[in-house]
């Protein structure tokens, strides 16, 4: 061999960004805890039907509007029902349209949001304004017009979210695009010889990711905030069927007489939104770009 | 390597340039087209096959924007480029993607080059994979082969960019350029980001790959010490145009322009009484100078530089400039190289390092 030869440390297998992000998360005490709580709801929404102790929608005359005991811990609600089982239930609910409306929000923004980041031009000019007019009307109220037009429905409810929550994420990832596209590494892809949507889905696409996963992240605490709202006012999860927002619903009329109806439902909102709030503000912390360097 | 080119591939240069140019618009803030930066100017370059040719002249001349016109990185306004003999312009997008295999560049800042997202294997394999150069089960072997050829552990495949420095970040990013095999290199500043000794080991590299290879290659860069090491041919570039252009002994031994004359004596220890230092900023590229681009910074301007524009020969050793008969002699002959001797003396260290292994 004609040249010299560089040494390195003698580790082989690199570290990968993102185990470096791993470390640097794990540091984070508060959002470690959110995490343990995101799983803890998880998990509860997966075992529903074996950790429930009551069917939740099997009513019953003689236990109605009972206050928490040893038989029911969170109650019981005004047609008999056991409000834990039904918590246990509506869980399932909630982080279903949490996470798959995001999950749509992703898959409908961020490609969007590439090809417009990348494309620039009257492309990027007009996913940009229709972006802009869908985030110019408040979040819910178009969640609300969308699921009304669609029917109550979960599934609809879980549509109308996805659809309101990706121009935020056509938004981020133009953003993020145009970022990349003025970077030496992407036009070294095109200069490769890289045709443009591999360039976007294997190159700009993992770049981007750090972002879009804190983002996600919130986007899914709203998204469970958007659900609820929509059960409430009966657009989202239909009886009988358990949902937070709808439990809530029922409860505003016995506020006095059983303020547990609410109370239960109201703390299991608060606990997870605040719980994804905490894994997402741990998350940028630990794939901000400029920790890499410390 | 050779015969892909088919007809006419073997007697026409590697790279031709025709009267390229290309201006980039500038608004101001309402959006309002405020006139145009003309970036690059009308060049007209030939790189015969094996030759290097090295581009130099200040920062913002145009220099980069040149490399990326060669490469139809960037989009020309006029002119053609032929890359063995073949029109770059006339290709459709995705036969210049296959043309690329036979084309590369190598970039100034290896922080910026290599995306931070994939390992060291994963980016030399690339180029292997898009162009179909071999099968996947040999890919691994190839990388190797490669890694080891620009001087890396062929163990550090799996690592990512981050763990590098910059001179093995710049090795991968040359056995990323060397990966499929091309005929031409543009190597844009590819040292100027790195250490003093590091750049001299990066040299030694692409001198050696440049001629156990074969390659054609561009350099582009304003380190004069350098070019001279590697430069088969000179181009010196002012405000978007090309102001002289010749053999690299010629150019440096008898420059025949103010401006390259200006050049080699602000190299440290290049004898400053051969020409006056330059004074004053290159003019603003939106409304360039009539006549000759250099006459507002030239000492020797006359009145007909104002009014036409001095033509430049088509071969040999050719300056564009009208008083470039009458100009005094240039630079004494025994300080012609002096500029080099501390980068040729690094060289020399890394040389003998490398026999002793």
């Amino acid at each position: 061999m004609s040249t010299t030869t560089v040494t390195a440390p003698a580790l082989e297998k690199g570290q990968s960004p993102a185990r470096r992000a791993l470390r640097r998360f794990l540091r984070h005490k508060l959002a470690v805890a959110g995490l343990v709580v995101v799983l803890a709801f998880i998990l509860i929404a997966i075992l529903a039907p074996w950790i429930a102790p009551y069917d939740p929608i099997a009513t019953s005359w003689s236990r109605i509007r009972k206050p928490p005991s040893e038989l029911h811990w969170f109650g019981t609600d005004e047609n008999g029902r056991d409000v834990l089982s039904r918590l246990i239930w509506g869980a399932r609910a909630s982080l279903m349209a949490g996470v798959i409306s995001v999950m749509g929000a992703v898959a409908i923004g961020v490609p969007i949001g590439l090809l417009a980041g990348l494309a620039g031009g009257w492309v990027d000019a007009t996913i940009s304004r229709i972006a802009d007019a869908m985030l110019s009307v408040p979040f819910l109220i178009l969640a609300i017009a969308l699921a009304a037009f669609l029917g109550p429905a979960l599934e609809n409810a879980m549509i109308a979210i996805a659809i309101t929550a990706s121009p935020i994420f056509v938004r981020l990832s133009r953003g993020m695009a145009l970022d990349a596209k003025s970077t030496d590494w992407v036009e070294a892809a095109r200069s490769l010889g890289n045709p443009p949507w591999r360039t976007a889905f294997v190159h700009v696409l993992p770049n981007i990711i750090p972002p879009l996963l804190v983002q996600s992240t919130l986007a899914i605490a709203e998204a469970i905030i958007a659900e609820a709202s929509l059960s409430f006012l009966g657009l989202g999860q239909q009886p009988p069927a358990p949902s937070w927002g709808s439990m809530l619903n029922s409860a505003q009329r016995f506020l006095d007489s059983a303020p547990w109806l609410a109370i239960a439902p109201g703390a299991a909102i608060f606990l997870v939104v605040l719980a994804f709030n905490l894994v997402g503000d741990g998350l940028r912390d630990a794939l901000d770009p400029r920790a890499d360097r410390r | 390597m050779s015969g892909a080119g088919g007809k006419i591939g073997v007697t026409a240069p590697m790279l031709e340039l025709r009267d390229v140019a290309r201006a980039f618009p500038v608004r101001d803030a309402l959006g309002r087209s405020k006139g145009a930066v003309r970036a690059v100017d009308g060049v007209s370059l030939s790189v015969p096959r094996g030759s290097v040719l090295a581009i130099v002249g200040e920062s913002g001349c145009g220099k980069s924007t040149l490399g990326r016109l060669a490469l139809r990185l960037i989009e020309p306004d006029s002119g053609s480029i032929l890359f063995e003999g073949e029109d770059l312009r006339s290709l459709s997008a995705a036969a210049l993607r296959a043309r690329r295999r036979d084309m590369q560049l190598i970039f100034q800042d290896p922080f910026a080059s290599l995306d931070p997202r994939m390992t060291v294997e994963q980016a030399v394999a690339e180029p292997l994979r898009l162009h179909g150069i071999v099968p996947r089960a040999k890919e691994r072997d190839r990388v190797a082969e490669l890694l080891s050829r620009v001087g890396l552990r062929p163990e550090l495949a799996r690592r990512w960019p981050h763990e590098f420095s910059g001179g093995q970040r710049q090795r991968i990013a040359i056995a990323r350029a060397l990966a499929s095999g091309p005929k031409l290199i543009v190597g844009d500043e590819p040292v100027s980001a790195l250490d003093v000794s590091v750049q001299a080991q990066v040299i030694n590299l692409l001198q050696d790959l440049i001629r156990e290879l074969g390659l054609t290659f561009v350099l582009i860069s304003h380190d004069l010490g350098v070019v001279r090491h590697i430069a088969d041919r000179v181009a010196v570039m002012y405000l978007g145009r090309i102001v002289e252009e010749g053999p690299a002994a010629e150019v440096f031994g008898n420059p025949k322009h103010p401006y390259t004359r200006a050049l080699l004596a602000a190299v440290p220890g290049q004898g400053r009484g051969a020409a006056a230092l330059l004074e004053g900023d290159v003019p603003s590229p939106i409304n360039p100078p009539s006549g000759c681009r250099f006459r507002t910074r030239c000492p020797h301007a006359e009145a007909i530089c104002a009014e036409q524009v001095p033509p430049l020969a088509d071969h040999g050793h050719r300056a564009a400039c009208h008083l470039q008969h009458q100009l005094p002699p240039a630079i004494a002959r025994h300080e012609r190289d002096a500029g080099g001797e501390r980068l040729k003396r690094l060289q020399a260290f890394f040389s003998d390092q490398r026999t002793g292994e």
